[in-house]
Parts: structure tokens; C-alpha cells; sequence
């Protein structure tokens, strides 16, 4: 199967300036009513807020009861959709945690991906340990094993 | 053409729900989200029990973007069908939408153009899809908080035409009906009166709230009166073979949910499924 528009006309590039506008802060296009565009850019950051805190409980616990939809909102505003995994890591990269739990939660999934930052994580190969606050973090077959020491 | 005759009252299993799902002793039908069922093999375990115990599961996807322009991603049709293979699904389900264009993921569900060539677009993209599928594919209207600048078709006629040009079936959303209905000082009933009913596989209904002025179909909070109302008029109309409650967080305490559940009852004469049955 090839690419491209399976119809004649404009449907791909209309749709294509609609996202961009709802999720990725461009221009809303002519004829679309401002305020329910608008009221539809919340909902749609809303949404992905619930979607990443479910991929990282403890980076959204961190923002304080209550606190998480907005935070991360305001984050990611004008940023196009990773998908949960890359948008949760993004924003703990550009927001270090200073929760414990978060933090250990950042420090496993480094633990078991390899995350450039631009392309989808991959699984990290072979063995490895870490050191994370006083926890001694072990990757074997791909798995996380944690000892706490002391 | 009514794959889920007899099977009254559902809910849409998720992990979170898994627990309260396996305690309710009438139930006959679940829904699951197609793209959380792994790539290939065994569904969650909990899935698989209610399976053995007859319990029907419908994959329902939300990311195969039926309304883009764009061909449907082979893959994602591959998966949809595997899915339903691996959970013996008497049908699947997506929506008269599309979540992505030009390689940008929007997160969620949005609306088409109710134009002829958005039309085209979706009929394409479900005979593609439906060709790959080994179970009938029924198609859910979505909510929306706008609409495109340029309809050329009225709700009824861009649904119908789509439902009758594919030979899908219907998942009619109650909650979103009622949704775009009140955002658009609209009457749900006018729409009721206009679509193929008699096209119903099953409906859905949700919980939402009105936040500045709008209503949010959130799936997150407590099913409106309205809403139950609305159920009401449309069984009056034509009854539903199946009903599902949708919630997606914030999940409620048990009891609240198990009322939700046999507030659908009431509405629809379909048996309770939060009490054993006889006696």
C-alpha cells in the first residue's frame, strides 16, 4: 500500500493544519470558532495529563494532590504528543524531580531504556547496575531488580 | 447482525476496574481497549476468566484514525483483528474519527468535516480495515466541542450515508449525543429521530461535567440525569440489543458504580447485573 491522501482533495491538509493547531501551537485555521478550538486544547492536554500520569504515577504524585493536569499543561502546551512514555521522561527531563519517588521512578526506567530524547525509547541489552539513593538498582534479562541497602 | 443480543448491561474493563468487573455476577459483556491488548497471545488473566466464564469481550480501538485522510496503518488494522482473534470478539468497534495527520498525534478523538470527501475518506479506510477483520466492525459517533467551518451534510446524513456505504453497524454514544446536542443548542432528539436505529449493535453511556459554559464528555465523572434521560427516549425509539458504562479515572467507590450500573438497567428493562439473578 503507498502513502499519501486516499482522496481528491484538500482533507489531508485541513486535517493536518487542525492538529497542528490544537496540539502543536499553530495557527487556528479560518473559520473554526476561536473559543471552542481553544476550550478543545484544554481538553486534549487535560486527556494526555491523565495518559502520562498513568505511565508515571509517581512524577505525577510528585506535583502535589491536585496539582498535576495544570503543571504538566502548562509544560506541554505547543508540544506535539509523544505518547505517555516520551512525553512523562521529556517532561521529567526538563523538570528534574526532587521527589524520592519520582526520582527512583526516573532512575528505573533509565535503568531498562535507552532514551535519546528525540526517537521512541529502546530496551537496554546485557546487565548493569546502579546506584540510586542508597538502592542498589539492578537491570538483568531486562528486568529491574532493587536492593535496598542498609 | 446483532452480535450482542441478550447481553443487557456491560462495563468497559480496565485494569484499574479489573477487581470490581470480576464481582459482578450478571455480567455478560465487557468492553476492552483494543491497542492495551498485547501484540500478540494471551489477554490479561483477568480478561481471560471472564472469558471462561461466557462473558463477551468487545475490542474497542481508538487510535486506527478510520476519518483521516490518510490510509488506515495496516499494522493497527493487523492488531485490531489479532485482538479479536485472541479474545473470541463477537465484534470490534472504533470511531467516525481521526486522531492524526501528518505524522502528529492529536491524543485524542476528532471530528471530520461532515463533507462528502471526508465521507469518501472513511468508507476507504473501513473497507480496508473490514478487510483484514474476521467479525462485523461497528462505528462510534464521537463528541466534539466544535465543528468544521464548512459542513455540507446534516449529523443524520453524514452518519447514514457512512453506515450504509460500509454496512457497519452502529455504537451509539448517548453521552455524546447529548454533548454535542447541548453544545450546539441543539434538541437530541432530532438527531435520535434521524439515524438507523434499527442499525444499533450497542450503546455507549458516560459520565461527563460542564466546565465554562460547555459540556465535557470526561468519561471521569458521574453519568448526568440528562443523560439517563436521554437513554430512556431512545429505548422508547428503539431498544439497544447492549449497553456499556464507560469510565476512565477517578474511578468512584464501588457502590457508586455498581448504581450506575443498574441506573442502566432501569433505563433499558435489561436484567441487573450487580445481584445474582433469580431467587
Amino acid at each position: 500500500m503507498t502513502g499519501g491522501a486516499v482522496t481528491g482533495g484538500d482533507l489531508a491538509r485541513r486535517q493536518e493544519e487542525l492538529v497542528l493547531a490544537l496540539v502543536a501551537g499553530a495557527a487556528t485555521p479560518p473559520g473554526f470558532d476561536a473559543a471552542a478550538v481553544a476550550a478543545t486544547q484544554t481538553a486534549l492536554l487535560r486527556k494526555r495529563a491523565d495518559d502520562v500520569a498513568r505511565s508515571w504515577p509517581r512524577l505525577a504524585e510528585s506535583a502535589g494532590p491536585g496539582r498535576w493536569p495544570r503543571m504538566f499543561s502548562a509544560w506541554a502546551a505547543g508540544r506535539a504528543p509523544q505518547g505517555s512514555l516520551r512525553d512523562g521522561w521529556d517532561y521529567a527531563r526538563a523538570n528534574p524531580p526532587r521527589d524520592p519517588a519520582a526520582a527512583r521512578e526516573l532512575a528505573l526506567r533509565d535503568l531498562l531504556w535507552a532514551y535519546d530524547g528525540t526517537t521512541a525509547p529502546r530496551p537496554r541489552r546485557g546487565p548493569a547496575a546502579r546506584l540510586h539513593a542508597a538502592e542498589l538498582l539492578l537491570r538483568w534479562r531486562g528486568r529491574a531488580l532493587t536492593y535496598r541497602l542498609r | 447482525m446483532t452480535p450482542l443480543a441478550g447481553r443487557g448491561v456491560g462495563i468497559g474493563w480496565r485494569p484499574e476496574l479489573s477487581g470490581f468487573v470480576a464481582e459482578l455476577p450478571g455480567l455478560r459483556f465487557v468492553e476492552v481497549i483494543a491497542e492495551s491488548l498485547p501484540h500478540s497471545g494471551e489477554p490479561p488473566e483477568a480478561l481471560a476468566r471472564l472469558l471462561a466464564a461466557g462473558v463477551a469481550v468487545v475490542p474497542h480501538g481508538v487510535k486506527l484514525s478510520l476519518g483521516g485522510a490518510e490510509p488506515v496503518d495496516p499494522h493497527r488494522v493487523e492488531h485490531l483483528a489479532q485482538a479479536a482473534r485472541a479474545v473470541n470478539a463477537p465484534l470490534v468497534s472504533e470511531h467516525i474519527a481521526y486522531v492524526r495527520a501528518g505524522g502528529v498525534e492529536a491524543g485524542h478523538l476528532l471530528p471530520l468535516p461532515r463533507s462528502r470527501e471526508a465521507v469518501d475518506a472513511v468508507v476507504a479506510n473501513v473497507v480496508r480495515a473490514t478487510a483484514e477483520l474476521d467479525v462485523p466492525l461497528a462505528l462510534e459517533p464521537i463528541a466534539a466541542l466544535f465543528e468544521w467551518p464548512d459542513d455540507e451534510l446534516t449529523e443524520a446524513e453524514f452518519l447514514t450515508e457512512i453506515l450504509e456505504r460500509t454496512d457497519a453497524a452502529l455504537l451509539l454514544d448517548i453521552a455524546n449525543v447529548y454533548a454535542n446536542a447541548r453544545n450546539r443548542g441543539e434538541d437530541p432528539m432530532d438527531l435520535l429521530d434521524r439515524l438507523p436505529l434499527e442499525r444499533m449493535a450497542y450503546v455507549h453511556v458516560a459520565g461527563g461535567r460542564i466546565h465554562e459554559g460547555r459540556y465535557h464528555d470526561t468519561h471521569t465523572d458521574p453519568v448526568p440525569g440528562e443523560v439517563l434521560e436521554l437513554l430512556g427516549e431512545l429505548c422508547a425509539r428503539q431498544r439497544p440489543p447492549a449497553v456499556l458504562l464507560e469510565r476512565d479515572g477517578h474511578y468512584p467507590p464501588a457502590a457508586a458504580l455498581r448504581a450506575e450500573l443498574d441506573a442502566l438497567s432501569a433505563a433499558t428493562g435489561y436484567p441487573v447485573i450487580t445481584a445474582a439473578a433469580g431467587r
